[in-house]
């Protein structure tokens, strides 16, 4: 299968307000691809309509040929568990992190596989060679750290367990320049080899040569299909 | 000071320590009152007299007189109250939990049909049982241990025995297991737990079900002292819930510092002479109305990993 | 001569009917008011319809009707039924008494207090001790009533502001039995079973237990539930209750904008229990006695079930909820403990199906169905081919939507015919006999507005026309503009030229 992601006519938004309007878009195994544009025009809502956490949608996306779309019929949030344990791993805009828990638990949280729950040390070794700036923080409390440190953990917590899908909501969000730069570039280093990652982004600049493709987003729809950029 | 006084109170507290932990447990998950959990207390009560009527006659005759008699006594019946309060607690859940958890006013929804399933069993055993008083068999005999010179009855020693072990399995069992963990992060985030791959509804019945568990541990030790009836259950929920609150909903360790400091209240206001057992439960509110207003939020009422 | 209008109507659409009168000349206007407050009886509405050239005027607020049909209606069959019957119509009027102030105090107020009963019997056994043991006569237990009613919620209302929601209510669910163990501590009432007997009433002495004083017992049953009904639209649609609504909606902004909320919520907590030791000591005539039965938790917990069931927060549920525990609970008491599990029954459907009670209902069921509508409305819109909410209230003629929509079509029918060999095809001849496809994009183009049009410009020497395109500006006034520095040799390159910039617009629309 080497479409990882195929969405189809996807609209989706929040009560009376639409949000994104006949969305087509297919991402191969592989591939990294950018979604970038400004803020409030549905980067976010397009991951939360992957995730089944819109208030309601419409269209089709279908993850490694099974459906995951579709009208909401349920609650938003009652099917992003299985959704999840299908393969894709979403770090959300703002960390969704647990205030009381310490590092080492959030990333032990993300090993939601029975394997990876096993491997769970190795993979956390793994994860702090990615972020070193964690390694002599694995017990401190979440609430208490930074923003860029929060950032890391709640990127490692999604890659504790492999996915075929990682969806990364706006890496750079409140960071500064240099951090920023660390949480790409450690994006960079992982393997997607059987899967795909999609980063949504405001900063183009700072995605210029991490990713294959880059799409912009504007008023809820995609336009503008751009290979790599060269940017300066 | 008498020194079996003290004895008394921690038997007291231990009870009180499984059903508040239980009641505060589920509200700082789930964010469900729990009013059915007296329902769940009676239930398990009848649970092991049943388990008791069908299993004991045979028990009886095959270790005739045998030093093991008590104890497989104890470990069936005791299975027995926990097995049924955990089937009540998976019941309470696929009626109070599944339907409800995600919509419109939960908090008090929830309350309001748990309340009423406290009501509809209660008068369902009253129907199916009577209300005629029955007593689960002695377990402990009626001797005494010499304890450091204390005088301590048999079923007093194992109750707090039972309840302190009891309360550490379930504690740790919080604390250090993968499904403890998957809780505490469900308190604290239930968009992240969900982006973790924990579903609420997974994680919320073995909660339902290990407090419903306590619930009818606590029925099988304090049935020693106290009989069997439908109405059994009354007592402890307001008992459990006001330890709870006392303790600060959400904080289980203050729940437990709560029924000791309530039980110690109780062994003690039984001895002073113009108090008399009658006054128990008005001391015990006076005292906990001071406490709430000193502190509103409880003993342990900590903001960091409980809901409000 | 000319004859009388008589028009034919025929029913579109989905708007629900509206009863409407239609009376004569100026009592189209004429509304009746209360004396001596001001206030109107009824929410009459009077309006002109240029449908049928009439005056018409329609009831705004039919709940005044409902209640009347409902209340009037028991009272008017009350005095055929049976006594068995009429027994469970005065202590239905009662608890609805009671559950009208409780839901003041839980909906407007926002305490949620499970003190209600004991409220009502302390008060009551204070009457009705001041009656029986001190000799005071019976129009007095009123006062007394009303007093201890107060000082109880005095006492309630101190933890209530310290001691927040859940914890000030399983608080009070145990105050209830705080007062019958001490009541039943007091030796002086323990050889009547701490229940105090022969309270001088209202009812007198011949008629009690009577079908006279029944009647009698009834009627001011359903005085006291007038009266509640009464105090709780005083209560809670005047002032203070606007105040508690404020406070109910935003606490902080409320206090910032100067509502004293704490100080409402006081008010109506001590309002309410006066009302309630009223309540409680009409209840000891009612019934020439009291009992600590009054105390017990398994009746608090039915009121509670009364209120649940009807809805928390609204009169109209408290009695309707009061209305189906209480048939179930004293008619069909044959059926045992089966009762009681029946109303917990009706209590968990109740909930698990509604938000807010039965008195709620059609409010939800109207709120879902206009959230199902937006979500379809949002989801049916087209970018570019509807007209957003905003645009619409300054387009005052609704064909401009419907234009909008049928242009937007249009384009999206129009952008899949656009191909290469259409443009290729054009590029050969663009004055000559076209394909049915280019012509139906040819008559789109042309049909544009000036705005969107474009035209050549021919300029140069006689021997070497050169043409480049313009765009124009479509006001009066404002030349066109050159497009790009391109010119075109022939005037079939210029037609092209224009043709595929009319393209690019389409497909970028």
């Amino acid at each position: 299968m080497s479409v990882v992601l195929e969405i189809n006519d996807l609209s989706a938004g929040y009560g009376p307000l639409r949000v994104l309007h006949e969305i087509n878009l297919s991402v191969q195994r592989g591939e990294r691809l950018a979604i970038v544009g400004l803020n409030g025009h549905g980067k976010t809502t397009l991951f939360r309509a992957i995730t089944h956490l819109v208030g309601w949608q419409r269209g089709s996306i279908r993850f490694d040929g099974t459906e995951i779309g579709g009208a909401r019929s349920l609650g938003e949030g009652r099917r992003t568990p299985g959704i999840v344990r299908l393969g894709v791993a979403m770090t959300p805009q703002g960390d969704a992190i647990f205030p009381g828990l310490t590092v080492r638990q959030h990333l032990d949280c993300g090993a939601w596989s029975r394997r990876a729950w096993k491997e769970r040390a190795k993979r956390r070794e793994a994860i702090f060679d990615l972020f070193p700036p964690l390694r002599k923080l694995e017990n401190t409390v979440v609430g208490t750290l930074s923003g860029g440190e929060r950032r890391m953990v709640s990127v490692g917590r999604a890659l504790m367990t492999e996915a075929r899908l990682y969806l990364i909501d706006e890496p750079s969000l409140g960071l500064a320049p240099i951090i920023s730069q660390r949480v790409v570039a450690a994006l960079r280093e992982i393997d997607v080899m059987d899967g795909a990652m999609i980063i949504a982004e405001q900063n183009v600049s700072l995605l210029d040569g991490q990713v294959d493709r880059m799409i912009g987003m504007h008023a809820g729809r995609l336009r503008g299909d751009v290979g790599h950029v060269e940017l300066g | 000071m008498d020194l079996a006084m003290i004895v008394y109170a921690l038997n007291l507290s231990a009870i009180y320590a499984l059903l508040a932990i239980g009641i505060s447990l589920l509200w700082s998950s789930i964010g469900m009152m729990n009013m059915a959990h007296g329902a769940s207390f009676a239930v398990a009560g009848y649970g092991a007299l049943v388990a008791g009527d069908l299993l004991l006659p045979g028990i009886n005759a095959a270790l005739q007189g045998s030093a093991l008699l008590p104890l497989v006594t104890f470990v069936v019946l005791l299975a027995a109250g926990v097995g049924s309060g955990a089937l009540f607690g998976v019941l309470i859940y696929l009626l109070a939990f599944l339907p409800i958890h995600d919509k419109a006013n939960f908090a008090v929804r929830g309350l309001i049909v748990t309340l009423a399933i406290n009501l509809a069993t209660v008068q369902a055993l009253l129907w199916w049982f009577g209300p005629r008083q029955q007593a689960l068999p002695n377990i402990f005999g009626f001797g005494r241990l010499n304890l450091l010179g204390v005088p301590v009855r048999y079923d007093q020693a194992a109750t707090i025995l039972a309840t302190a072990v009891l309360l550490s399995v379930v504690l740790s069992w919080l604390r250090l297991s993968r499904k403890g963990l998957e809780i505490r992060a469900m308190m604290q985030n239930a968009e992240g737990a969900a982006l973790s791959g924990i579903s609420v509804r997974r994680t919320a019945l073995p909660v339902m079900a290990v407090t419903g568990a306590m619930a009818g541990a606590a029925a099988v030790l304090l049935s020693q002292t106290v009989y069997v009836s439908p109405g059994a259950g009354a007592m402890p929920l307001i008992k459990g819930m006001i330890i709870a609150l006392l303790g600060g909903l959400g904080s289980v360790p203050g729940a437990a510092v709560a029924a000791l400091l309530i039980g110690a209240l109780e062994a003690a206001t039984g001895v002073i002479p113009f108090l008399g057992q009658r006054m128990v439960l008005l001391v015990q509110f006076g005292f906990i109305i001071l406490v709430l207003i000193i502190r509103p939020r409880g003993i342990g009422g900590l903001l960091d990993e409980t809901r409000k | 001569m000319t004859k009388a209008i008589a028009p034919v109507f025929h029913r579109v659409g989905n708007r629900r009917h509206e009863y409407v009168l239609v009376p004569q000349g100026g009592d189209v206007w004429r509304r009746a008011r209360l004396p001596g407050v001001g206030r109107h009886w009824l929410n009459w509405r009077g309006t002109y319809n240029p449908r049928t050239l009439q005056r018409e005027r329609r009831l705004a607020d039919k709940r005044p009707l409902w209640w009347l049909l409902g209340l009037g209606g028991l009272s008017a069959v009350a005095p055929f039924l049976p006594d068995t019957l009429l027994q469970v119509a005065v202590i239905f009027a009662v608890f609805a008494a009671i559950n009208v102030i409780w839901t003041l105090i839980i909906g407007a107020a926002g305490i949620l207090s499970f003190a209600t009963m004991a409220t009502v019997g302390l008060a009551g056994y204070a009457a009705a001790a001041a009656n029986v043991f001190w000799g005071v006569p019976w129009p007095l237990m009123f006062p007394i009533g009303i007093a201890v009613g107060l000082v109880t919620g005095g006492l309630l209302a101190l933890p209530s502001t310290r001691i927040d929601g859940l914890y000030y209510a399983l608080l009070t669910i145990g105050l209830a039995e705080i007062c019958r163990v001490s009541i039943s501590q007091i030796r002086a009432l323990a050889p009547a079973n701490s229940s105090i007997n022969n309270v001088g009433s209202f009812i007198p002495q011949d008629w009690y237990l009577q079908r006279p004083g029944l009647l009698l017992g009834f009627a001011t049953a359903m005085g006291l539930l007038l009266l509640a009904l009464l105090m709780f639209r005083l209560v809670n649609s005047e002032r203070l209750g606007l105040q508690l609504q404020a406070a109910r909606e935003d606490e902080e902004f409320s206090e910032a904008v100067g509502i004293d909320y704490k100080r409402a919520r006081m008010a109506v907590f001590l309002l309410a229990s006066a009302a309630l030791g009223f309540i409680g000591a009409y209840y000891a005539m009612l019934y020439r006695s009291i009992s600590l039965s009054v105390f017990s938790l398994d009746q608090m917990l039915l009121m509670f079930a009364m209120i649940v069931i009807g809805g928390m927060g609204r009169a109209e549920g408290a009695v309707i909820g009061t209305a189906i525990v209480v048939v179930i609970d004293r008619a069909l008491i044959d059926l045992g403990p089966l009762r009681i599990i029946l109303i917990a029954g009706v209590m968990i459907a109740v909930t698990l199906t509604t938000h807010r009670g039965l008195a709620d209902a059609r409010q939800q069921f109207r709120a879902w169905r206009n959230r199902i509508k937006s979500e379809r409305r949002a989801a049916r819109t087209r970018k570019g081919g509807d007209v957003m909410p905003e645009e619409a209230t300054e387009i005052a003629d609704r064909q401009l939507h419907a234009y909008r929509r049928f242009d937007k079509r249009l384009r999206d029918r129009l952008k899949d015919m656009v191909t290469p060999e259409l443009i290729a095809e054009h590029a050969a001849a663009p004055l000559g006999p076209h394909s049915d496809a280019l012509s139906r994009v040819l008559n789109y183009f042309r049909r544009g507005e000036m705005p969107d049009k474009y035209a050549i410009l021919q300029d140069g020497p006689p021997e070497a026309w050169v043409y480049s395109v313009l765009a124009l500006s479509g006001e009066p006034g404002m030349p066109p503009r050159v497009v790009d520095d391109r010119s075109y040799a022939t005037r079939d390159e210029a037609y092209h030229a224009v043709f595929l910039l009319r393209v690019n617009d389409l497909l970028e629309s």
